[in-house]
């Protein structure tokens, strides 16, 4: 049974629209719902150990982002009243405001998309998306992009420790992890290219593109949308002509 | 239901004006024969059997190839356009991507060969379940199939292909990963195969030819340097020393050429039928 992953990707959206239309007070309190979501839902629960990781890193690392994105445009944009200043930089009530705005635009953005793959785990992702009919060829081309990114942190973990066993100082600070990282780059990447074309060949060599294949005509056909993704879709449309309707007629 | 496999002066070459991966290869597969290919590194072994599952003309369009192949009632000029699967399966040697990691289980990563192949899963749950016994992981069947050990992997990937019931079974080294028991299991089930499948397998250590094989093709820079049955294989032995230079195989020559009361030069005897 594969789940239906429409309500969720309705929710993410109806939030990326209401990214880029409203305003930031009510954008904070979305970001709120957000972070609050994988705890309260299950649904959104991480699908794993090292999803969650990676929420609340990104979460920690767009809080460093917004912080300076805020600063800088207060710092840039000098209009409005002066607010405070802070080692010599006067930071400035528009351009403070300007800031809020696009941090909490890109944080909800983000947030929402990463809250989406860290609770759907790439397996059903591509199930859902090959039970929707999706072409066979379009899947393997996802399912192989997708295993590269999920399998990158990893692959370089493991050349990180390879460099450590030989005694590189890989780790001794952000310098040393910086240098080595673009050391690899080259090779990694082309490594994990080399593989995604075997395990391209390697899922042909077990039918996964036969067009005869009887279970590529035969699925069954698609379920109506459930009332939840209904009323998303709906919520983003009317946000949208409502946006428009009070840009055109002010 | 096994197929024949017959190969008329085959060459061929990764792009033109390269040196030949493959020169004038002539021989005829009974169906049911349980093939081993021998020869050192690069002799050619894994792009035969790339030919033979139809990889190389879709996936080296650039390359060149002669001859005729015929499988069964088809014949190729030279080559197959399209993978032959599931009439014929490989097992390639990087067993790790063969796993299509969409599947959360070892058992649904095997229906998930069925699916494509539009047979129904639950119907065919008593033929998983034999496979999984006969490959000695049935403990594995609710495990993460990306999770598992080189050995485990190695066998799931070739449980991924034998379950498309292939008339054409090629394995490349597909005892690599394999401790000992692992390698038992896989001698009785490339026994069981024969008859029903051709087997065609490439391999660089003794024990797996020794014990299933009954025809021997030893390749030497894409050339046939011998082919035979396993008793003119054996014979013939000593002076292959340069084409098998894997350790275990040197040892086997060595032995064969000297102590008369070796058990393992006695056990070639008796593999070849020799008195």
């Amino acid at each position: 049974m594969v789940p239906d992953l429409r309500p969720k990707l309705a929710f993410v959206l109806l939030l990326s629209v209401c990214a880029f239309v409203l305003s930031w007070q009510v954008l904070t309190l979305l970001i709120a719902l957000v972070l609050l979501l994988p705890f309260v839902l299950p649904t959104y629960h991480p699908a794993s150990p090292r999803a969650r990781r990676l929420f609340l890193r990104f979460v920690l690392f767009s809080v460093a982002l917004s912080g300076a994105i805020i600063t800088l445009n207060g710092w840039m944009i000098q209009s409005g009243e002066p607010v405070d200043t802070i080692l010599g930089i006067t930071l400035y009530s528009g351009g403070l405001l300007f800031g809020i705005q696009t941090a909490s635009r890109l944080v909800l953005l983000s947030f929402s998309v990463l809250l989406f793959f860290t609770s759907t785990p790439i397996p059903v992702c591509i199930n859902a998306l090959q039970q929707s009919g999706l072409s066979r060829t379009v899947v393997l081309m996802l399912l192989l992009t997708l295993h590269f990114l999920d399998t990158l942190p990893e692959r370089i973990d493991r050349i990180f420790v390879a460099q450590e066993a030989r005694g590189a100082p890989v780790r001794a600070g952000f310098v040393s992890r910086t240098k080595a990282f673009f050391s690899i780059l080259s090779p990694l990447l082309l490594s994990s290219m080399a593989e995604s074309v075997d395990r391209g060949v390697a899922l042909e060599l077990r039918g996964f593109l036969l067009e005869t294949a009887p279970s590529f005509h035969t699925l069954p056909p698609a379920k109506p949308p459930s009332p939840v993704t209904v009323l998303l879709l709906t919520a983003s449309v009317l946000i949208v002509v409502f946006s428009l309707a009070r840009w055109l007629f002010p | 239901m096994a197929l024949p496999i017959t190969l008329e002066r085959v060459s061929y070459r990764y792009a033109p004006n390269t040196t030949p991966a493959l020169s004038d290869i002539n021989m005829v597969l009974q169906s049911g024969t349980c093939c081993v290919i021998l020869g050192p590194t690069g002799s050619g072994k894994s792009t035969l059997l790339h030919l033979l599952a139809g990889v190389l003309a879709k996936h080296y369009p650039e390359s060149v190839g002669e001859g005729v192949l015929t499988i069964g009632e088809h014949r190729y000029t030279p080559f197959p356009e399209g993978i032959l699967f599931p009439t014929v399966a490989l097992a390639l040697q990087d067993h790790y991507v063969q796993i299509s990691g969409i599947r959360d289980t070892t058992r649904k990563e095997i229906e998930l060969t069925l699916e494509t192949l539009g047979r129904d899963p639950l119907r065919e749950r008593a033929s998983i379940d034999r496979l999984l016994q006969q490959l000695g992981i049935a403990h594995l069947a609710e495990r993460k199939p990306t999770a598992l050990s080189g050995g485990e992997t190695q066998r799931v990937a070739l449980a991924t292909i034998l379950i498309a019931n292939p008339e054409i079974v090629l394995l490349d080294e597909p005892a690599t990963a394999l401790d000992y028991g692992a390698q038992s299991r896989l001698k009785l089930l490339l026994q069981s195969l024969r008859g029903t499948s051709s087997v065609v397998f490439t391999d660089t250590r003794i024990d797996l030819p020794l014990d299933v094989a009954d025809r021997f093709i030893v390749l030497h820079a894409g050339r046939i340097q011998f082919d035979g049955n396993r008793r003119g294989f054996l014979e013939q032995l000593p002076d292959l020393g340069d084409l098998l230079p894997v350790q275990d195989w040197q040892e086997a020559i060595h032995e064969v050429k000297g102590r008369q009361d070796s058990p393992l030069r006695q056990r070639i005897l008796r593999a070849a039928g020799l008195p």
